[in-house]
């Protein structure tokens, strides 16, 4: 058994929107992925099946061994923790320190304790003792994002999901949050999810890709074999990031049609 | 002559409680049909610039204003009310701070009403954005109860419907997935070729500004600090790579052969110019050896 397990899972919204269905797949421990796929597909909703915050229509989610149907919410937010994909919907705290406590409290941490989490929790994501006293709403949005993460981070889960973690940030600031997933990722043993669509990201970040179509799951791959697959990229309306379509248009010069990066592809081109 | 679409003249704004101008003695010119890329790190204007073209600023918000902001001739100040904001369509990268109606039809329709277009005009130019942005299956859902990329289409499905004659769009399409973010650049290239829009579109990935743009600019902290034919803004590198900004795969390729001194070429923009540059000098080092 892995730490994440979804079997056969479905879900169908109140107004009977069937979001997803047969999605089946494991994590283990420790790893760093990214879920794409087209608009629509259900990400977003299959993230919140994993934490609890919608249970399934069919089929099961079980989380270190807990069934999502059987665990309460605040036992499932412990183990997964789930960061909007437009954090000014989770924010609505006066201040950054009170957004950052309100999980733990919620979930029954005590004060002194929750104080420790909310100084951790802020040290990670980079965020200052200034900011902490400070109103969300009046943060630039790559700092909310942070806030947003940390608020998470302070119920302390093993599995984080940041639904487009780098969306409306510049590739200064997108560089620094993937910066500190991947150090949430490395150092701290977080298993990490990133929904996103910019596939520079993927490439870059994330070995190991789950690609979501029409509501179930279409792939599930390391990025060089799914970057260099045309039909599972136009089932799950991908396109290579640039550099890897550059490389592409150069296979008869023997270039790897797997290029993820500059790097990579001026090695390949000056090898060719 | 006639006007420039858009005209900046020495205008700079600092929001009412902040120390320092958003936006400094900013120049700007845009001529009717033209499609501008602006591109800079987070906080640099963009925002401010655009927000102040639609009249928002100083509309909406209070701060002090100096130097002129025109549109096709006039001062934006000087519209009746409604007046500049039928002219200046402004698609926002947050689309729920666009959305006022309870379904998506309504949400589509709402501004076309407002327009006083006839039932007739309004759902030939309905069928035409849903069909664009895929929307036809959405129609009766609130427009909340959608996934975030599905939001963004209708925002800026609901803004092209009532087809301004300048349309600034800030990062609409972040949220979408490539391919259809592809589609949204795809009619906006062919909406350019079927009558006079002028343009200007903000974007982090300059892979999609790239094949639209005439010309672009380059915001830092509220400064113009690059301003160039599309072509011509990837000659030096340096400045793009100091101020953060991620160049697309084929513009850093292009832009390695040139530094490293293998091609005296003009910089390669799109996938197809940047493989024939490698293809010709792979060429000519084969011609070379034989
Ligand atoms: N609250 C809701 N009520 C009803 N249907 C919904 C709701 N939220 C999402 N949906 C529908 O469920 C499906 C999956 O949506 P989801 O938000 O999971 O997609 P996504 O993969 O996250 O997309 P995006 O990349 O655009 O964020 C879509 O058809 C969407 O319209
Ligand atoms: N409503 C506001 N009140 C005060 N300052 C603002 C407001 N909106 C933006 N700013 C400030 O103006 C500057 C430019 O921001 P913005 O135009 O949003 O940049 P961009 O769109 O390029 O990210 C930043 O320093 C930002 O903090
Ligand atoms: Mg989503
Ligand atoms: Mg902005």
């Amino acid at each position: 058994m892995s730490y994440v397990d979804v079997i056969d899972l479905a879900y169908t919204y109140p107004d009977g929107t069937q979001a997803l269905h047969g999605v089946t797949l494991s994590i283990e421990s420790g790893e760093m992925l990214s879920l794409i796929g087209q608009n629509g597909s259900g990400k977003t909703t299959l993230s919140k099946c994993l934490n609890g915050l919608l249970l399934p229509t069919s089929g099961n989610v079980v989380v270190d061994g807990h069934d999502s149907k059987s665990s309460s919410i605040s036992d499932m937010v412990r183990r997964v923790g789930y960061v909007f994909q437009n954090p000014d919907h989770q924010l609505f705290n006066p201040t950054c320190r009170d957004e950052i406590a309100y999980g733990p409290r919620n979930i029954g941490i005590r004060e002194p304790e929750v104080t420790e989490r909310v100084e951790e929790a802020a040290t990670v994501v980079g965020l200052g003792s200034e900011h902490l006293t400070e109103h969300p709403f009046f943060l630039t949005k790559g700092l909310r994002q942070r806030v947003a993460i940390a608020a998470i981070l302070a119920l302390r889960p093993r599995v984080i999901i940041v639904d487009e973690p780098t969306t409306g940030q510049d590739a200064r600031q997108a560089r620094e949050i993937m910066g500190f997933l991947t150090t949430l990722n490395r150092e701290h043993g977080h298993t990490i999810i990133i929904i996103t669509h910019d596939m520079d990201i993927v490439a870059a970040y994330t070995e190991r890709i789950l690609a979501m179509a029409k509501g179930t799951l279409i792939a599930d791959n390391s990025a060089r074999e799914i970057f260099s697959n045309p039909a599972i990229m136009e089932r799950a309306s991908l396109a290579p990031p640039q550099i890897t379509r550059l490389a592409q248009a150069l296979g008869d010069m023997g270039i790897h049609p797997g290029v993820l990066s500059l790097d990579e592809m001026i090695a390949a081109f000056e090898g060719s | 002559m006639s006007s420039p679409a858009i005209q900046v003249t020495d205008y700079s704004w600092k929001y009412l409680h902040s120390t320092t101008r958003a936006i400094k003695n900013i120049e700007l010119i845009v001529q009717p049909g033209e499609c501008l890329g602006l591109i800079g790190s987070n906080g640099s204007g963009k925002t401010t610039l655009c927000n102040s073209i639609d009249g928002l600023i100083p509309g909406q918000y209070h701060g002090i204003k100096e130097g002129r902001v025109e549109v096709f001739g006039t001062e934006v100040e000087e519209y009746r009310r409604g007046e500049l904001q039928r002219t200046v369509g402004l698609v926002f990268s947050d689309p729920e701070a666009q959305f006022t109606a309870m379904t998506v039809e309504d949400e589509l329709v709402f501004g076309m009403e407002n327009l006083g277009l006839s039932i007739s005009e309004i759902n030939r130019r309905l069928e035409w954005v849903c069909d664009l942005a895929d929307l036809s299956p959405l129609l009766d859902k609130p427009p909340y109860e959608i996934s975030g990329g599905q939001k963004q289409r209708v925002a800026l499905a609901a803004m092209l419907a009532m087809q301004p004659r300048v349309l600034i769009l800030d990062e609409p399409t972040a949220m979408l997935d490539p391919v259809s973010r592809e589609r949204v650049f795809a009619v906006l290239a062919r909406l350019r070729k079927e009558r006079e829009i002028t343009m200007i579109l903000i974007e982090h990935s300059l892979e999609h500004i790239i094949p639209l743009a005439d010309r672009m600019v380059l915001l830092s902290n509220g400064r113009k600090l690059h301003e160039a034919p599309t072509r011509t803004f990837f000659s030096d590198l340096s400045l793009l790579r100091q101020e953060g900004i991620h160049l697309p795969g084929a513009v850093g390729f292009s832009g390695y052969l040139r530094e490293s001194g293998a091609t005296t070429d003009e910089p390669a923009i799109s996938v197809e110019e940047a493989a024939q540059q490698a293809r010709n000098l792979r060429g000519a080092a084969k011609g070379e050896l034989s």
